[in-house]
């Protein structure tokens, strides 16, 4: 079987097993070049209950910690059904995004670590934020965005994260979600990661904010979901 | 005996050799004539510049092909960024926010980092002379950056040249320049301060808007009782011009008084007048920016075209029209469109030259290889509250014309303290990119 062909067939498997979580490890396994299995981990609201999809809301972006402890990533309720597409990088290299999951198939999750220079949520600022439909880039004049502020690349949620516009070289990391029983999941990454440049780029500040640069390396099996204004002081939105 | 520019050149980097040999010091002559480095086993790549474009170049070079010989030639120790340091001369970040270590990328993506100062090229031999021997190259970037035009004033009085790069520093080429002009700023009490805007196209065209509005914040902090006179040849501010200008009427409307159509038509820096044809001006003191030409280093490989001042290159792969082996990167180079700024020298190396090099090196067409370049530019035009401004342009790649064509051009004019804080990562993150 053909590459493309067999990521095809992982891909028809993946948006299959949105229903299936054992199928969904099992096909998403075999796409070694795009799709990580980590350690599942199960995502929370403030009070340590599991999040309810429908406590995702609409237009909102929200963070939790995935697959390291100090890696954030975003959650995003799109209010609508998100189809799962063919992503293709700019090696040439293509794989299916799954689209959304939970009730609706409308939430989406995205590592929050620009793939262009790295840029991420802090407890000071966040510079890379979505923007809903009705709160537009006052620099891009669009919604319904992922952006990042320090080069102004643009990201589609709807689209498995794919650059829109600006030097990013490869889409936002895909957070591969799954759904089961009412709760929501975290079981791998899809796409091109940058994890090893993040740990070295940030190496003192991860170490100062988690004493350790070990600890700040550590796997999560649980995962606690915050807004973003509720994690970083000031959101960088231009 | 007639020679042309490219054989006169050859002839000097020999007579280097010759001189340096009748000098006392042998070690010297031996060192010139060494070659520094063993040939390459594959092919190897010399950069000659470690600006911008010279440091992008060497990491996204091994990163992209890693089996390439990279070598990287720079005259200087530490790296001092141009890009904010008008924030710095507004005294809003650190000195150190702008040095940078060459070692630390050098080891980590595994070039060779060489602190020389290159003496002559010879591009038929494929040789780079340096004061410490010579290193053989398969292919040449230059990445020289600019010079100062002072002939365009002096007409070749070059103590007149020398004179006002010294009492009134261009700080366009980052050193010590930069430190004298803070130090000039920071002092001034009172009176007409002058800054000259240079003719286009120069290095980082906001610039000279940016570093006028850090200029006169230090006047207000310090209270100083005088005027800051902006000296423009163009028409009207470009770009972001709604912008600075917004920030000049409602921020410092009794410091800044700005002067468009000021062609220069004499600078006379001993008894501090400027003849324009926008009227005289005295002055106590002054920026005072001559217009930007490629770096010595580009004339004298006979690499620049001299009705421009400026490199022809292939506006795609950026690779010389005068020598296939030789690619100009950066500021010294002339496309259409680029601005010289430090983004758009980082992103057109990374993007379209290190792409291009790939592709020849394999024997592949450029063309489907290289990616339109980006440049997004932030300004800070208040000090307090710190709030800046940014352009954003965005570029396509016309594959049947062969060259960039601009797509969308995003300003914001409204002057923000997010775009403010966003200046910041936006220099961390490409500081981040090439350093760390």
């Amino acid at each position: 079987m053909e590459r493309r062909e067999f990521l095809k067939v992982c891909g028809s498997f993946a948006s299959l097993t949105l229903l299936s979580p054992a199928l969904l490890k099992e096909s998403f396994a075999s796409q070694s070049n795009e799709f990580k299995k980590y350690k599942k981990a199960i995502l929370l609201n403030k009070d340590g209950n599991p999040i309810k999809p429908e406590d995702i809301k609409v237009g909102k972006q929200y963070l939790f910690f995935y697959p390291y402890v100090s890696t954030p990533a975003f959650l995003i309720n799109l209010g609508k059904e998100v189809k799962p597409v063919e992503v293709k990088l700019s090696d040439g290299s293509k794989y299916l995004w799954p689209g959304g999951v939970g009730p609706q198939k409308s939430i989406v999750a995205f590592c929050a670590i620009c793939p262009h220079q790295l840029s991420y949520p802090t407890p000071d600022y966040s510079f890379i934020n979505y923007y809903p439909s009705d709160k537009k880039s006052g620099v891009v004049k669009r919604g319904n965005i992922i952006q990042c502020c320090a080069h102004l690349s643009v990201f589609d949620p709807e689209k498995g994260g794919v650059v829109i516009d600006g030097p990013a070289e490869y889409p936002l990391l895909t957070i591969v979600l799954s759904y089961e029983d009412g709760k929501l999941y975290a079981v791998g990454t899809l796409g091109k990661e940058l994890f090893r440049d993040f740990f070295d780029a940030y190496r003192s500040d991860l170490k100062k904010m988690y004493k350790s640069f070990r600890k700040a390396k550590k796997k999560v099996d649980k995962s606690v979901v915050l807004g973003v204004e509720e994690y970083a002081k000031e959101i960088i939105f231009c | 005996m007639s020679l042309n520019r490219r054989e006169i050149f050859k002839l000097a980097g020999f007579g280097l050799a010759i001189s340096a040999m009748s000098l006392p010091s042998i070690t010297y002559a031996t060192k010139t004539a060494d070659r520094i480095l063993p040939p390459s086993k594959g092919k190897r790549v010399v950069i000659v510049g470690g600006g911008w474009a010279g440091v992008t170049a060497a990491k996204y070079l091994k990163k992209e092909i890693p089996g390439v010989d990279v070598v990287l030639i720079e005259q200087r120790k530490m790296f001092m960024s141009c890009p904010i340091s008008n924030v710095w001369l507004g005294g809003l970040v650190d000195f150190e926010f702008l040095i940078h270590d060459f070692l630390t990328p050098a080891a980590k993506y595994g070039y060779t980092f060489i602190n020389a100062t290159v003496t002559g090229i010879d591009r038929d031999k494929r040789k780079v002379y340096t004061d410490q021997g010579y290193v053989d190259y398969d292919y040449l970037i230059l990445a020289p950056g600019i010079r100062y035009n002072y002939d365009a004033w002096f007409h070749g009085d070059k103590d007149m040249a020398r004179y006002t790069q010294t009492h009134y520093p261009s700080a366009f080429i980052p050193g010590s320049e930069h430190l004298r002009l803070k130090k000039k700023v920071d002092n001034f009490e009172e009176g007409t301060f002058v800054l000259v805007v240079p003719p286009p196209p120069h290095r980082c065209p906001p610039a000279p808007y940016e570093r006028a509005a850090m200029i006169a914040h230090v006047f207000r902090q310090n209270e100083v009782k005088g005027r800051l006179i902006i000296l423009d040849p163009k028409p009207e501010i470009k770009p972001k011009g709604p912008g600075f200008r917004m920030a000049y009427e409602q921020l410092y409307l009794d410091i800044v008084e700005y002067v468009p159509n000021a062609k220069i038509k004499e600078v006379d820096p001993v008894k501090k007048v400027i003849k324009t044809t926008a009227g005289d001006f005295k002055f106590d003191d002054a920026n005072l920016n001559p217009p930007h030409q490629a770096a010595d280093l580009a004339w004298e490989a006979g690499l620049v075209n001299p009705k421009t001042g400026w490199c022809d290159v292939d506006p795609v792969t950026l690779q010389s029209k005068v020598d296939p082996r030789v690619f100009v990167a950066g500021d010294a180079n002339s496309v259409k469109g680029f601005p010289k700024s430090g983004d758009m020298a980082h992103n057109q190396t990374k993007f379209m030259l290190v792409k291009a090099i790939k592709a020849m090196i394999e024997g592949k067409d450029p063309l489907e290889y290289v990616k339109a370049p980006t440049n997004t530019c932030y300004s800070m035009v208040n000090g307090d509250p710190q709030e800046a401004i940014v352009i954003n342009v965005l570029y396509d790649i016309d594959k049947q014309k062969r060259m960039p064509v601009k797509r969308k051009v995003n300003v914001v004019n409204e002057r923000s303290t997010k775009l403010a804080l966003a200046t910041f990562e936006w220099a961390k993150a490409l500081y981040r990119d090439m350093f760390t």
